[in-house]
């Protein structure tokens, strides 16, 4: 085929008809922990530093050398915790199984905060309202893929229907090794891993910053230790 | 979807949008903020500046300038800035694919301490006291300095030095119209100890290979992080991981840490520094010993006899490479044999890991000896070559249009031979070295910054040169200097001992005068007269073209998608105003207002219109078959034509030149060396070190892949003594993304990783802060063996399970004192060139209010800068930067 007769992809939307129930797929196997996916999800929602609707762990499980890399974002929870704390109803469940927060409404009660068990909620910082990853609604109303899937290099995150069963989300969901990201939520995840085991889980929870992430490795953002105790010795005294 | 009818792609907004903007607009009266002006509208201060959906934005195609890989983006555009970053489907390379450091790109255009307005010091040099000047008045005086060197009839003073230059040759037309040969690089700091062996074998053609990884079956990785950062690492990520886990490919890795690589590799193998090529050695042993070899491949094409290979490696046995990489004798015996069994779809990698070593030339020949003894060699899976350079009918472009910048082209300079006054402006001993060279030799010379005599590796193959030692050259006096020229170069922070880069800078009676180009005030530039400030690659052109890793030549177009802020100029722009200043001849080459018209021309026979080359951005010909074993290619029938061959070679010469290699009775191309094979033996390395003092029997100097000890670690005490290397991040490139802000909030620090064995037999704990004290290299060297040491620092332990032992690794990429709040970790408004910023225009509440890793913040801060303590070292005969030979103490403080 002649270079010249394939058309040219961003002229034409991607007319992807938005899913009758949304999935997500987070294929470990193919992740390269690239940071790709959450640096284009804070560019895409002018995410402030700080806060996090996807974040990338670079994690060691015991006894393995390699590292392992996990994107986490909110699960869009079957039983979603959040929205049986928010006092303002300003979290609903979309008609396609995605879990929004309407920012009119979000009062800054931050009970949805607290009650997510991947600490996947995050509150502005200058305005107060609460915000989490919705699998890019103004991205796939338009037919385009979320920011992150768009952005990932090695197709380890993949946007779907889990409605239909020859899409690749279900069938990665209805393969025998796939598994939810912390099943002992009990909050029914719907986001689908291939690759994830308890070990990781176990090391890599929370989507926000937090202390004590045991396990972590590399200078994360997340590697509160690393920011204790005498820091006197730094880049201007070292000229 | 379908009842939308605007113009732009993806419809109108969605009444969700609205509502976001509305919320944002109605949050003001919440919080209070006062509202600041800038450039995409009236925003209310400490809010994030609204994201428009794509459907607001239009898609234009550019190149990436994250890296030096440069993929093919689409900018999404809306009031002259760039909002959203793609990656271009229509790139071969990259099929569309793109890593965080493209998104980054919009922090590199838009940052407060972004350079806007041309800037005179007015203080003294270094001290950061800062007036704006105009264009013209930049101009005029620059203009006036540079006359002048040129009416003195030395226009070699002139020296232009640069850290990223990917104009394809406009630099050059700068400073070929000028007369100097000074235009300076810093190959030596990233490849040239890779590049040198690959042009050995493969010819001057391949300074950089093209591994079919998309159709690969087994992956030896000596060193290698395409993972995270490699020249291609993206091409290469993509095509590994599809291969690995849709195929079944198996990667191996040697490293000296878990990088992301290793991390990916099915198998990672944790090596002592510097002893890669012990390693590949012995896989040449078992491979010859056990007759695993395609010996049908090596004798058609390898240079040297199959037999003398044999016996070469008998030395290099398994159990000898364990005892010096750590590495078990076992496993070498078992990949070697499972790479011969993969072969041909089989192939090695290496890069820094192996190669910037004082050994590393020699490592890498004998890693690339496993290709060629198992044939992989430019076959499906293997190890392939693809056309890189600039097409013009050059090796593996037949057929190609030729696309080369517009004339008129300048001649440039003429090689300093004995009797010109050049020569003669030489020290003694230079003199003497290169009076003695042979002629080819001499026809490349140029001074000893450019073409270093003691180096001439370095310059053999074409002029990679050693920046590493440009600063102490110059106070040694080996060339005197009236203006000096930076463009966007680091090397005030990024170059090995930066501090002597910033002591000849600081000493006017070395540099008179010196003009910076930089996007931001970097600490090179803030030791500048004059400061003029660059464009963004999102706001510029630039032919672009490189090897691409689906096998088959593409070039690709660098395009404004939008205009600069302030007053910043484009490159192109800059170097043309300063021709047509000074004159003389020099703007006859820069006779164009339009620079697009510049590019529009050099793109001329591109068999397609060039609105269209910029609507797609990429042009390829999808029917031409793939660079599969070029070498087997017949002669073209224009070049067999009134040729002769030499019946006691083989070679095909048309005019005296080689076109071609006669085998069994048929005319071929070849590979593009001077025998028309591969290079397996090669005298150069023999000749080059006769020519500097080295004898011929030190191993540097060995015609044939061989493995020696890195004198600095032969000579190491283990029992005090560490090796100390870097590495670098995914999400940072070089020197110039420390203040990409999303970049440096994942990394932003650069502790010390050691293995936890290597922390208990040291007595160290897992995040103590420690001193680094590096010591001087051996060897051939600069500075080899003096007892002070380089330098030292102060950094905290991060004890990895993983690392290689005896050793400590830090990352280079943090530790700025410029380059505002992000890159410095220091307050806003403390950098000293406000006067080239618009802190208005560029505004970033988010950066002063939420940067929780500041000092200020209670935070870590933005890290130690290191390279101060990291020594000059670049290698026997090629000057590659040798940034793996460090050698160390580590003291607990705490």
């Amino acid at each position: 085929m002649k270079f010249e007769s394939i058309p040219i992809p961003w002229e034409q939307p991607f007319q992807r008809p938005r899913p009758k129930r949304a999935g997500m797929l987070v294929d470990l196997r193919r992740c390269i922990g690239c940071h790709g996916c959450s640096v284009s999800c804070k560019t895409e929602h002018a995410v402030p530093l700080g806060s996090f609707r996807t974040r990338v762990h670079w994690i060691q499980q015991p006894g393995r050398v390699q590292l392992d890399f996990v994107p986490l974002m909110c699960n869009q929870c079957t039983d979603a915790p959040c929205i049986t704390a928010c006092d303002s109803g300003a979290i609903t469940r979309a008609e396609d199984g995605r879990v929004t927060i309407d920012e009119d409404v979000c009062e800054s009660g931050q009970g949805c905060v607290s009650a997510c068990p991947y600490d996947a909620i995050t509150v502005h910082p200058q305005t107060g309202k609460a915000d989490k990853c919705d699998f890019c609604e103004q991205r796939t109303d338009d037919g385009m893929n979320p920011a992150c899937v768009d952005a990932c290099p090695t197709q380890a995150l993949v946007f779907g229907d889990l409605d239909d069963p020859e899409d690749p989300v279900s069938r990665a969901a209805a393969r025998p090794d796939s598994s939810h990201w912390r099943e002992d939520t009990g909050a029914g995840p719907a986001v689908v891993y291939l690759g994830a085991n308890s070990q990781m889980e176990k090391a890599a929870p929370k989507v926000q910053l937090g202390d004590g992430e045991a396990g972590i490795v590399y200078a994360q953002p997340h590697d509160r230790h690393l920011r204790l105790g005498d820091q006197a010795d730094n880049a201007e005294d070292q000229r | 979807m379908s009842d939308k009818t605007d113009n732009s792609p993806f419809g109108n907004p969605s009444r969700r949008d609205l509502l976001r903007f509305g919320a944002a607009v109605s949050a003001l009266s919440v919080v209070g903020c006062k509202l600041t002006s800038g450039s995409g509208g009236t925003l209310p201060a400490g809010l994030p500046r609204p994201v428009e959906p794509l459907s607001e934005l239009t898609p234009k195609p550019t190149v990436c300038f994250g890296c030096t890989t440069h993929c093919g983006v689409v900018g999404w555009v809306k009031d002259n800035r760039v909002r959203r970053i793609s990656g271009n489907p229509l790139d071969p390379n990259t099929g569309g694919r793109v890593c965080s450091k493209a998104h980054s790109m919009i922090a590199y255009t838009e940052y407060p301490e972004r350079l806007l307005y041309p800037l005179e010091r007015v203080g003294k040099r270094g001290e950061g006291k800062w007036r704006r000047i105009t264009w013209e008045e930049a101009n005029r005086k620059i203009g006036a300095r540079l006359r002048a060197v040129r009416d003195a009839g030395t226009p070699e003073r002139f020296v232009f030095h640069y850290g990223r230059d990917k104009t394809k040759g406009f630099t050059k037309r700068f400073t070929d119209a000028f007369g100097t040969p000074h235009r300076l690089n810093r190959r030596s700091i990233c490849s040239s100890n890779r590049r040198a062996p690959l042009m050995s074998y493969y010819g001057r053609e391949f300074e950089w290979e093209s591994q079919d990884l998309a159709n690969t079956k087994y992956v030896l990785n000596f060193g290698g992080n395409p993972m995270e950062a490699y020249q291609g690492g993206l091409y290469m990520a993509w095509r590994l991981t599809d291969a690995r886990v849709d195929r079944g490919a198996k990667l191996v890795t040697f490293e000296v840490r878990p990088s992301a690589t290793a991390s990916v590799s099915d198998e990672y193998i944790a090596i002592r520094p510097g002893t890669d090529g012990a390693v590949a050695l012995a896989m040449a042993h078992v491979i010859c010993r056990d007759e695993l070899y395609d010996a049908d491949f090596w004798n058609r094409w390898a240079n040297y006899p199959l037999e003398d290979m044999k016996r070469h490696v008998e030395q290099f046995t398994p159990q000898w490479a364990e005892n010096e990489s750590g590495v078990p004798a076992d496993t070498i015996e078992r990949l070697a044999k499972e790479f011969a069994a993969a072969a041909p779809a089989a192939t090695t990698m290496s890069n820094r890991g192996s190669a910037k070593h004082y050994n590393g030339a020699q490592s890498d020949r004998a890693i690339r000896m496993l290709d060629v003894l198992c044939g992989t060699v430019g076959k499906p899976g293997g190890f392939c070559l693809s056309s890189l350079r600039g097409w013009s009918n050059r090796y593996g472009q037949d057929e190609l249009p030729k696309i080369s910048a517009p004339g008129p082209k300048p001649k440039g300079p003429k090689p300093w031979k004995p009797g010109t006054r050049e020569f003669e402006t030489l020290p003694k001993d230079v003199q003497e070295r290169v009076a003695a060279f042979p002629d080819f030799w001499q026809n490349k010379y140029f001074g000893e910054l450019a073409t270093p005599s003691e180096y001439p590796l370095s310059w053999h193959w074409y002029s990679m040169r050693v920046g590493q030692l440009v600063y102490e050259y110059v106070r040694e006096g080996r060339q005197k200097v009236d203006v000096y020229m930076s463009y966007t170069l680091g090397a005030s922070y990024g170059y090995p001992e930066a501090k002597a880069a910033r002591e000849v800078l600081m000493d006017e009676r070395l540099i008179p005068f010196h003009v910076a180009i930089d996007i931001g005030y970097s600490e090179h530039a803030a030791l500048a007269d004059i400061i003029l400030p660059d464009a963004t690659s999102l706001e510029r052109w630039d032919a672009h073209g490189t090897n691409n890793y689906g096998l088959r030549p593409y070039i690709g177009l660098r395009q404004p998608l939008v205009t600069p802020p302030g007053q910043a100029r484009s490159v192109q722009e800059i170097l043309r105003d300063l021709a047509h200043e000074v004159g003389g001849g020099m703007e006859t080459h820069f006779d164009f207002d339009d620079v697009e018209e510049f590019y529009k021309a050099w793109h001329q026979n591109l068999p397609m219109e060039w609105e269209e080359f910029k609507r797609r951005g990429i042009w390829t010909d999808l029917e031409r078959p793939l660079d599969y074993e070029l070498y087997e290619r017949p002669v073209a029938a224009a070049d067999l034509e009134g040729s002769e061959m030499d019946p006691e070679t083989g070679l095909i010469r048309k005019n005296g030149k080689v076109v071609g290699l006669m085998q069994d009775g048929k005319p071929v191309q070849g590979f593009p060396t001077p025998h028309r094979k591969i290079g397996v033996h090669d005298d150069i390395f023999p000749l080059a070190a006769r020519h500097v003092g080295i004898p011929e029997d030190d191993p540097v100097a060995s015609p044939i892949a061989t493995w020696f000890h890195v004198p600095a670690f032969a000579a190491m005490d283990r029992s005090k003594q560490l090796h100390f290397t870097t590495f670098k991040w995914n999400v940072h490139t070089q020197g110039r993304s420390g203040h990409w802000k999303y970049a440096a909030e994942i990394i932003h620090d650069n502790p010390l990783f050691i293995a936890p064995e290597t922390a208990r037999a040291h007595g160290l704990e897992d995040g103590a802060m420690v001193e680094v004290t590096v010591s001087r290299p051996r060897g051939y060297t600069f500075r080899a063996g003096e007892d002070a040491p380089v330098g030292s620092f102060r950094q905290r332990l991060k004890v990895l399970p993983g690392m290689s032992e005896d050793l400590v690794a830090s990352s280079h990429h943090v530790g700025h004192w410029e380059h505002g709040p992000v890159g410095s970790g220091k307050p806003e408004g403390t950098t000293a060139a406000e006067a080239g910023f618009d802190r208005q225009l560029m505004a970033d509440p988010d950066i002063a209010r939420n940067m929780w890793w500041s000092k200020s913040k209670g935070g870590v801060g933005s890290g130690v800068h290191i390279n101060d303590a990291m020594p000059i070292d670049p290698a026997p005969l090629i000057g590659g930067q040798n940034w793996f030979d460090n050698v160390c103490t580590v003291r607990q403080l705490s």
